[in-house]
């Protein structure tokens, strides 16, 4: 667990949550009440089920009637049928949910946005039909009159609020244990940007595959309970849009990658929709759908992410803010200029080749961004890559470390070949990378920015914070670790991404213009790092166009255009090649050189 | 920072007390203590609004019928109806939270009628059969009466039952009108519960044995995107008879345009469907008279002959053409509530029950159900519940069978 006190403290609010409900439902005797306040439950257990998926991974789920149909008619069909009793009808609906989302995840996650949501919605429509052409329109429950407690039938509906208390309370412990783990946050990076993720070396497709099969249980579960309150189920009730639609909206309304949202959510939605359709609905028809409606628009208007957030930040807005980034600045400035007061070491002699790439070429369709292009590495060397936009650097980069393969050519890390693997097994080589443009994951502190990419070369979650410390104290953010990413400035962020690289201690980090958007002071600030991380035995392959700052830095430079490599050696001797000055550098290169 | 985690789970707490709280606020009462307590629960909103809207003119006018003529005679002293008219919404979930509130709001209830659609009283029904509150209704589901519940209590035929009798009444029909019997027959519906219901028995055995074939067996998922490939089908088979039990309006005017396009309407091909759907005001409105005409269905209830006096009122008060099984059954439910409730001589829900259990009539409210006999069974089936066929003959949907209630002749179509 990377923060057990917080862990502890969500147990003691969702325990505290559960007497409360207990407390309030005890002294309910009208049963129209108690019914809303189980069905409350039911469609928070199915948004927290939603909140689990698409909450912490952004993979927005149009489908989610998908578990909650299956666990119903799993319950039911095995009552009827089998007559077992909804007592192991829903264990069994959980398991059936589990399998439903690893069936629908396998070939549903190769898509991504818009179209993985759209292609979720299609998932309930087809069982829809299946279902009916199974000849379930109407499944009805049977009353069970002798044994009725055995088959979970109880003249007190209040039975059915503590069941599914004890089902939510269930799922919200176990949502509380992702959020707080290296789960939830690889979901999260999954979420602020999967190929980021992937690149710090988290498995993303294992992940989701967990994510799914973990809500389709949830599901499951709320499936079969609704299945027993309502007592008939049809296909249009369980696997309808409005069940899907009710899972998203709960969540949304109440806060999405939240523990609380779903039962926020709920909690209001639910009744107030069920009261004006009850006071209403024969006056005006449909204004429950239009109630679901407004809520929707309101959020968006006013609280995009969720009533959870709007609450928080008013409640912090008048209580304890965090300390302001601006604040924090003071001290680590002092770090990194010690840092640059370093010499810079220049080895003579460097290691056996670390990273050889031959004949390495990859177009599209007819663009040769990259062709036949070789370079070696080796190691404790700072090997600097330049040359114009387009010149096929950054997608030199994305096929070193996975994100596409080549067209043809060779390349090895320490001798082993890297073709065909993913992001996140190039990562657990030992290759890390930075981005162009950084991904920092706002909502969560540096430190958790650095945990999310320490998980791959960490044993327990523990040991990832102790790497992620270890690793900002090398980029001289220690003592902002509980800073909000959302407030850091543009080097901050650059310093927490090399940071979130470095966590698992690769032998090889391959940056990406590390230095662009930055001011001349903190330009030299980030030098110093760099050539620090090489003291220490890092290898580095940086792109720049930064040509007087690559000079400084690099040991040697090869120099691209047109996704060839045009020219190679020394800062000194590139920047003398007659080619290079005049293509790349300029006129003043140029006249330089001539002096 | 334990404070502000604290104060977030005490304000998602505080939250949820609130939702609750709202939730909380009684209803007044309104109602005079004596009122005797009747509910209607039907779809007033979402798709099958239409039909609700037709149960409750029923209904309102047969409590008005009964106040103005005094009320309810109890040994206390006559006593007024009081319909608690409740929405059932348009899925299952809203049905039964709409039992549930009518029953927790009103302890009296004595009893009530609904909701259309089978799923609905389904759901309906296991909250009032918990509650002890006797239920009828014109769903026609087996499962309803099927589940050993005690209260409920069928005025239709069940859908298993319909079948045969509609198979039954149809070759009566073409027996008498062109002297032989159909060969060969053949389906055209959707795959939603009733048609599914409908058709099964007819298909496994009815069929069978009274030897005639299934040529043409066209079931699709509505809604029906193109009637040309099934209606095609039917053509090139050639059935003596077609049954079209689609069951969205939409759907049964594609049918039947194109079957108009291939020549196999207006008597061509005897049409037979069963339902609501195929009798409500708005089919003429949105089919035409001219496609509908010569079309037959069958229906567990409708105004028929001998109840003139009733629908010229009902048609008066509402502008309502005329009156479908929705409105003539809630109105006959509520005097049959009437009647039990001056038999058991109190309005106590299980008296009322217990006094619907051993009604027996064929007088009076018995003659405003198919079948004319009031008397349900120990599952609650009204015993000898029949159909009637309805058949579109110049812009109206005329009763035409059983002789009894026919308001005009049967056309059967002739080649």
């Amino acid at each position: 667990m990377l923060r057990a006190g917080e862990l502890l403290r969500s147990v003691l609010a969702i325990a505290a949550f559960a007497v409360t409900y207990l407390i309030i439902s005890a002294l309910i005797t009208n049963s129209y009440y108690q019914l809303m306040m189980t069905l409350v439950l039911v469609w928070a257990l199915l948004g927290t089920s939603w909140n689990v998926l698409s909450g912490y991974s952004g993979l927005v789920s149009f489908g989610h009637a998908s578990f909650f149909g299956l666990g119903a008619y799993t319950a039911t069909l095995l009552l009827i049928h089998f007559d077992v009793t909804f007592w192991i009808g829903i264990p069994a609906a959980m398991v059936v949910g589990a399998l439903a989302g690893a069936v629908i995840g396998w070939p549903t996650f190769r898509l991504h946005g818009v179209y993985f949501a759209l292609a979720m919605l299609a998932y309930p429509l087809a069982f829809l039909y299946v279902f009916e052409w199974l000849g379930y329109q109407e499944v009805s429950i049977p009353l069970k009159r002798q044994d009725a407690i055995w088959h979970m039938q109880f003249t007190d509906q209040r039975a059915y609020g503590a069941i599914a208390l004890v089902l939510l309370s269930a799922a919200m412990l176990v949502s509380a244990v992702i959020e707080r783990s290296r789960f939830g946050m690889s979901l999260l990076a999954i979420k602020q940007n999967e190929l980021a993720a992937e690149a710090a070396g988290i498995d993303t497709w294992r992940w989701k595959m967990r994510a799914i099969m973990v809500s389709g249980a949830i599901g499951g579960a709320a499936g079969a309970l609704y299945a027993q309150i309502l007592l008939v189920v049809t296909p249009a009730a369980v696997f309808g849009m409005l069940t899907s639609a009710q899972a998203l909206i709960v969540t949304l309304f109440g806060g999405p990658a939240t523990l609380w949202g779903p039962l926020i959510g709920a909690s209001i939605l639910i009744p107030v929709a069920e009261i004006l359709h009850g006071e209403l609905g024969h006056i005006i028809p449909g204004i429950q759908g239009v109630t679901f409606g407004s809520a929707v628009i309101l959020v968006i208007a006013l609280a995009p992410e969720g009533l959870y957030w709007k609450l928080r930040d008013r409640l912090l807005a008048g209580g304890r803010r965090p300390p302001p980034p601006a604040a924090a600045l003071g001290s680590p400035a002092a770090a990194t200029a010690e840092v640059a007061a370093a010499p810079p070491v220049r080895p003579i002699a460097f290691g056996p080749a670390i990273l050889e790439v031959e004949g390495l070429s990859r177009h599209f369709g007819g663009l040769q961004a990259l062709s036949d292009a070789s370079l070696t590495a080796r190691q404790g060397m700072i090997l600097g890559i330049i040359g114009p936009n387009g010149a096929g650097k950054t997608t030199l980069f994305n096929v070193l470390n996975g994100f596409m393969p080549p067209t043809q050519g060779r390349m090895r890390f320490k001798g082993r070949d890297l073709l065909g693997l993913r992001p996140n097994q190039v990562c657990r080589l030992g290759v890390g990378r930075t981005f162009q443009v950084v991904r920092a994951f706002a909502r969560m502190s540096v430190l958790d920015n650095v945990v999310v990419g320490a998980f791959v070369g960490a044993g327990t979650d523990a040991e990832a914070v102790a790497l992620a410390r270890a690793a900002l104290g090398r980029v001289g953010m220690a003592d902002q670790a509980e800073l909000i990413a959302g407030g850091l400035t543009t080097k901050q962020l650059r310093l927490m991404e090399l940071a979130r690289a470095l966590a698992p201690k690769p032998e090889l980090i391959l940056m990406d213009e590390p230095l662009a958007g930055l001011g001349h002071d903190e330009v030299e600030d980030l030098l110093a790092v760099v050539q620090r991380l090489r003291t220490d035995g890092t290898t580095i392959v940086i792109i720049e166009h930064t040509m007087h700052a690559m000079v400084r830095l690099a040991d040697r430079i090869v120099v691209l255009d047109h996704g060839r490599v045009i020219a190679e050696g020394t800062p000194a001797e590139v920047t003398r090649l007659p080619n290079v000055i005049e293509a790349y550098l300029g006129k003043k290169w140029m006249n330089r050189a001539a002096d | 920072m334990p404070t502000r985690r604290r104060l977030l789970q005490g304000a998602a707490t505080a939250a949820l007390s609130i939702a609750l709280t709202l939730t909380l606020s009684p209803e007044a009462a309104r109602a005079q203590a004596n009122d005797i307590l009747l509910t209607l629960i039907a779809p007033l909103s979402g798709g099958w609004a239409r039909q609700g809207d037709l149960m409750k003119k029923g209904a309102d006018l047969a409590v008005e019928d009964i106040n103005a003529a005094g009320g309810v005679k109890l040994p206390g002293g006559n006593a007024k109806i009081r319909l608690i008219v409740a929405d059932a919404g348009d899925t299952a979930e809203k049905a039964k939270n709409a039992a549930q509130r009518v029953l927790a709001d009103n302890p009296n209830l004595t009893g009530g009628t609904g909701a259309w659609l089978s799923s609905f009283t389904l759901a309906i029904t296991e909250v009032t059969e918990r509650a002890d509150v006797p239920w009828l209704t014109l769903s026609f589901a087996d499962t309803i009466t099927g589940r050993g519940f005690k209260n409920v209590f069928q005025t239709s035929a069940t859908a298993g039952a319909m079948a045969g009798m509609t198979l039954d009444m149809v070759l009566e029909l073409a027996k008498s009108a062109t002297g032989e019997t159909p060969k060969k027959s053949g389906f055209l519906a959707d795959n939603t519960a009733a048609p599914t219901g409908f058709l099964k028995p007819l298909r496994d055995e009815l069929l069978k044995a009274k030897g005639i074939e299934v040529v043409v067996d066209e079931i699709f998922t509505p809604p029906l995107a193109d009637a040309t490939p099934p209606v095609q089908r039917v053509r090139s088979t050639r059935p003596d008879m077609l049954f079209v039990y689609p069951t969205a309006t939409p759907d049964v005017k594609a049918v039947l345009e194109k079957l108009k396009e291939f020549n196999l309407d207006r008597g061509r091909l005897p049409l037979i469907g069963n339902g609501a759907q195929f009798g409500t005001p708005e089919i003429l409105n949105l089919v035409g008279k001219d496609l509908l005409e010569g079309f037959m269905f069958t229906i567990a209830n409708w105004g028929v002959k001998g109840q003139e006096e009733l629908i010229n009122r009902f048609k008066q008060k509402t502008g309502e053409p005329w009156m479908t099984q929705d409105s003539i059954s809630t109105y006959a439910d509520m005097l049959v509530f009437k009647m039990a409730i001056e038999k058991a001589g109190s309005a106590d829900k299980m008296k009322v029950a217990q006094a619907l259990r051993e009604i027996d009539t064929t007088d009076g409210v018995a003659k405003l159900y198919a079948g004319g006999r009031l008397k349900f069974d120990d599952k609650g089936r009204r015993v000898g519940a029949s159909l009637y066929t309805i058949q579109w003959q110049g812009g109206e949907p005329k009763a035409v069978f059983p002789p009894t209630a026919a308001q005009a002749q049967p056309i059967w179509p002739k080649r």
